[in-house]
């Protein structure tokens, strides 16, 4: 392999360089900007996990498995997951391969970076190598990875349902230049050095190809012209790639070190934040999993839509996506890159003014002291009574020493206030629930409203007081053997709620404490992909009667269970359901007491 | 001021050609279903904070139709959503507490 | 003997039809699913204004009906167009073909559990109106305490409700629950009796009377306020939540037993036939008449005629005017006039 042009430069080369030297620019701008927007001790927390060799690994690791691989698009779907890895993966082979190239043949070229991508533009092939041969073939192998995944990305514009993703988001016009000027880049690699191969030699891909040009083309009048192109596709890429949604590609893996640094979202649209909405890929699995969706509504108010506007700056569309929200998680669960949509949103709704502020209305409400345990009902359990009816009862049975810290209610845990975005107000209300359970000289606090679990285990600081659900206490007592219960013959299917499945990441012990006294059937989306009921405080401007197909939806999910009716551990998900299902619609604290032996 | 011993009362009659409703219509612009309230009570009866605050969704309402300063209950609001489900109208009263706090000045 | 004619539903509005038109020399059928005739009247202690018993009522209606063919205990397996009438399959296993058809199904008592922060089937003494006229009747009922001190009623339930899926008035139960008031005040003059309401809905010949008698005669008061919740004190007691919507003011009362006045809802067991023959459901889950006004007993198909509250709510005397008024509507159809 010997140098073929001596100045090792041809202007064809400009439109890349131009490309690479804005995007580049850009990039760095952008990072300088996140990285000022930071915190301090969030900036230091960043900076001290790139000197752990521990944290290091792992994002080289995590950028490798999540930005070359794609792992969790193969979980999803492996056609969806293949196509995305085929280009990524093969583009970056291709890279890593001309580099190789270039030290290996002419190592003193290595300082031209633009060497490695136009590599067989500028040797010829002197001698037949099995090195070169092989180097070739991959070359090769690469490219054909990397076209069939274009291929695939093209019959998906037609048969989206074969990639497991109903539904996109609808492409902006620099979205379509930036995806043509991608699918363009490898066909004119290809032949490119196709018309080059007779010179810089080729393998299975590029040299046939020559031959078959040869027969009807004839000469090199197309060489150059191919090369040009190519360069200038690159050139396009490059140039529109920070306006459009392939700005996710460096962005996730600035992304990725900061999560794995610890750093969390403060402002819904600065700092981590900024990098989190640039990472977006406008892939469209939250659009599928978003229960707001349902009969193609809503879709523009997906999280998809939240960082496109958040990249625009369209207030208007921020606040109503922000506000239309059932904060159920589902989207962040299956999100490919870890798009907070919930946690934005919240931080979003947190920047609205106020001209009323919050009094908090400290109630004057005593707790009977000194029992062990502390029952929380919650505000909805006191309109679906026979939740904690039925709780009170199992502790009785079980000879528990408790007492309620609700009965006649009156206490709200702040978890809605915190949800519209009122952060401190709900931390007065925080601060002030905080003492009376403090005062009461309890050891455990008994939760049974997955909504209020979730609050209490993230925003209280309660020393000494463990903070339970009802699930895992009952399935306790049933270890202990302070009830016993026996089997039903009834079968529920298990509806995951949002708070307590993907909020609090409790899928197995419903689903054991059922088991144990009733049989079990699966919807078919259930655990983190369950169904939000549509009854979620979470949202602030859905209205009683958009809901409805929402919780219809839900139900249809839970009814390919054919179960005899449908359990779960919400009082929210519990009244929601009961309004429109045919089937009874049960806690599970009352199946469990009804089979108490 | 002369003192005749007694004072004159203010009318307490609610005017209802003067009476300023322009906050209202701002609500309910905004908040659609605030319109449909029939006074039931539901909202007041099952609220987290109306046994010490008096904070009743309704008189919320009703009250800035009738030009009340009704300030004091939305700031009690814990937002905790019990008004929401037991509304029979399905009124959207968590986004109504929340409009009012922004909209008023 | 006329042609046939296939009157579905044996209540107040199927028997007073099925007279008439065995009057007019027709070939009636009856068909009823449970095994009495006289619906949800039957099941009824008293009728207002009049204070009527059912018994008397059902017992004369039924007489009245000796010579109709009856099909009790049997349901309408299938319906379907056929030689300008209707063929129809009935669950026992005979078929008829029917000239025209008479819709007389009625309505189904809102479920009360449905609305779980009342503590129907949760806490033991709250029961339903339907509940109360049962055991008026002579039957049994444990949760209604021997000597109560404080009795509620709550009007309105599952009834102008959005979040029941029904947002109709359900009519009768005001009266009903005054009626009911009177009657429980009269066995327990000791009792301090509680009315929650919305608004009084008493629109008919002498109801107001029962309205001031309740007041003037009997004490009972009335709170302005739907109950939203209703829980249990440690001693065993209902504590029922309701804003006094008049001072505006939250109230809470201990009640030894409380009565939901569930409402009249559509029947949804007659959808198989609302299917099959065509027919349209309004808006509001009852099935849909020609208009409101002067067709309500006209289904806007040939031959098919709607009788009672199978169309929407209806008092007893709405009903059986009906039932009369479809009688006449079938004989002017088979007429030709």
């Amino acid at each position: 392999m010997i140098d073929r042009i001596p100045s090792g430069f041809h202007p064809f080369v400009i439109p890349f360089l131009i490309g690479m030297a804005f995007v580049l620019l850009y990039c760095f701008g952008a990072m300088i900007r996140v990285l000022y927007e930071l915190s301090w001790q969030d900036r230091k927390k960043f900076f001290l996990s790139l000197l752990n060799p521990k944290i290091l690994l792992k994002d080289i690791k995590d950028i490798f498995l999540n930005c070359l691989i794609h792992v969790p698009l193969w979980k999803r779907n492996k056609l969806f997951g293949y196509m995305h890895s085929s280009i990524a993966f093969g583009w970056f082979m291709i890279i890593l391969l001309g580099h190789i190239e270039v030290l290996l043949f002419v190592p003193g070229r290595i300082n031209l970076f633009y060497y490695p991508i136009f590599f067989n533009y500028f040797v010829a092939e002197d001698d037949v190598t099995l090195r070169g041969s092989l180097l070739f073939f991959l070359m090769d192998f690469f490219l054909l990875m990397i076209m069939s995944g274009i291929a695939l990305a093209m019959a998906r514009r037609v048969k989206n349902y074969m990639f497991g993703v109903k539904r996109m988001a609808r492409p902006t016009f620099l979205n379509v230049v930036g995806l043509y000027s991608l699918w363009a880049i490898f066909p004119l690699r290809w032949l490119a050095e196709s018309f080059t191969a007779h010179i810089s030699g080729g393998s299975f891909l590029t040299i046939p190809a020559n031959w078959l040009f040869r027969q009807f083309l004839g000469n090199e009048l197309y060489m150059l012209p191919t090369w040009w192109a190519y360069s200038i596709a690159l050139c396009v890429f490059m140039c529109v790639l920070p306006f459009t949604r392939y700005m996710h590609i460096p962005a996730e893996m600035l992304l990725i070190p900061m999560r794995n640094a610890g750093l969390k979202v403060r402002s819904s649209r600065k700092g981590f934040a900024r990098v989190e909405f640039f990472s977006c890929p406008n892939c469209g699995v939250c659009i599928d999993a978003c229960p707001m969706t349902v009969d193609n509504g809503n879709v523009k108010d997906c999280t998809v839509y939240l960082t496109r506007q958040l990249r625009r700056g369209n207030e208007e569309r921020i606040q109503e996506i922000s506000d239309k929200c059932l904060l159920c998680g589902k989207c962040e669960a299956l999100c490919q890159v870890g798009v907070e949509g919930p946690g934005l949103r919240i931080l979003e709704r947190a920047r609205r003014d106020y001209t009323v502020p919050f009094n908090y209305p400290a109630a004057d409400k005593s707790v009977d002291k000194n029992h062990k345990v502390l029952y929380f009902a919650g505000c909805m359990t006191h309109l679906t009574p026979s939740i904690g009816r039925n709780i009170t009862e199992l502790l009785r049975k079980a000879n528990i020493d408790f007492t309620w810290l609700d009965q006649q209610g009156g206490l709200c845990c702040g978890r809605p206030m915190f949800t519209a975005g009122r952060i401190a107000e709900a931390k007065a209300i925080v601060a002030n629930m905080e003492k009376l359970i403090l005062e009461s000289g309890c050891d455990t606090l008994l939760v049974s409203c997955p909504i209020c679990y979730k609050m209490f285990r993230e925003q209280y600081n309660l020393p000494g007081v463990e903070i339970v659900n009802y699930i895992p206490f009952i399935n306790n007592l049933i270890n202990t053997g302070r009830i016993k219960v026996e089997k039903s013959d009834i079968c529920y299917v298990y509806h995951d709620p949002c708070e307590l499945g993907r909020g609090c990441g409790m899928y197995d012990e419903p689903r054991k404490l059922l088991g144990r006294s009733a049989g079990i059937a699966e919807a078919q989306q259930n655990r983190e992909e369950s169904i939000c009921c549509g009854g979620s405080l979470g949202s602030l401007s859905l209205d009683f009667a958009q809901r409805e197909n929402m919780t219809k939806a839900a139900l249809d999910n839970l009814y390919t269970s054919n179960a005899d009716a449908i359990a779960t551990a919400c009082p929210l998900c519990q009244a929601t359901f009961a309004r429109y299902a045919d089937r009874p619609v049960k806690d599970i604290a009352e199946i469990v007491n009804q089979q108490v032996i | 001021m002369i003192d005749f011993g007694f004072t004159l009362s203010k009318s307490s009659t609610v005017d209802l050609n003067k009476v300023d409703r322009s906050r209202y219509d701002q609500l309910v612009k905004l908040v659609p279903t605030a319109r449909m309230c029939m006074n039931c009570g539901s909202c007041g009866a099952t609220c987290t904070v109306s046994e010490y605050k008096g904070m009743s969704v309704r008189k919320v309402l009703t009250g800035i139709q009738r030009g009340e300063d009704v300030r004091p209950m939305l700031s009690s609001c814990m937002l905790c959503g019990k008004c929401t489900m037991v509304c029979p109208r399905g009124i959207n009263t968590r986004n109504l507490v929340l409009t009012l706090c922004k909209i008023y000045d | 003997m006329k042609e046939n004619v296939v009157i579905i539903g044996g209540g107040v509005a199927g028997l007073e039809a099925a007279k008439n038109l065995h009057r007019l020399g027709y070939q009636t059928f009856l068909v009823e699913k449970n095994k009495k005739l006289g619906g949800h009247v039957a099941t009824w202690h008293k009728l207002f204004p009049d204070m009527a018993s059912t018994k008397a009522i059902i017992k004369e209606m039924v007489e009245d009906i000796k010579d109709v063919t009856v099909f009790l205990d049997t349901q309408v397996k299938t319906i379907e167009s056929a030689h300008g009438g209707y063929q129809i399959a009935f669950s026992n296993g005979v078929n008829v073909h029917a000239k025209a058809v008479l819709v007389a199904s009625g309505f189904e008592l809102f479920e009360a559990a449905k609305k779980e922060e009342y503590g129907y089937g949760i806490y033991d003494h709250v029961i339903t109106n339907a509940d109360l006229e049962a055991w008026m009747n002579g039957n049994k009922d444990k949760r209604i305490p021997a000597s109560p001190k404080a009795i509620g009623f709550v009007h309105c339930v599952g009834s102008r409700d959005l979040k029941a899926g029904n947002s109709q008035c359900s009519k009768v139960c005001c009266m009903t629950a005054i009626k009911q008031a009177i009657e429980m005040k009269e066995r327990f003059p000791n009792a301090e009796v509680y009315c929650f309401y919305m608004d009084l809905r008493l629109f008919g010949k002498k109801y107001e009377d029962f309205y001031i008698n309740a007041q003037r005669d009997f004490g009972i008061h009335f709170v302005r306020g739907r109950v939203s919740e209703v829980s249990e004190t440690i001693d065993g007691h209902l504590q029922v939540k309701a804003e006094d919507t008049l001072i505006g003011r939250p109230l809470k009362v201990q009640l030894d037993m409380l009565v939901l006045m569930a409402g009249m809802v559509a029947n949804n067991q007659i959808k198989p036939i609302v299917e099959q023959a065509k027919l349209e459901i309004d808006s509001d889950g009852f099935l849909k008449s020609s208009d409101n006004i002067t067709h309500i007993i006209e289904s806007g198909r040939d031959g098919i005629f709607y009788a009672g509250a199978c169309t929407g709510t209806k008092t007893v005397p709405e009903t059986v005017a009906e039932a009369r008024a479809a009688a006449l509507a079938i004989h002017d159809y088979i007429s030709g006039l």
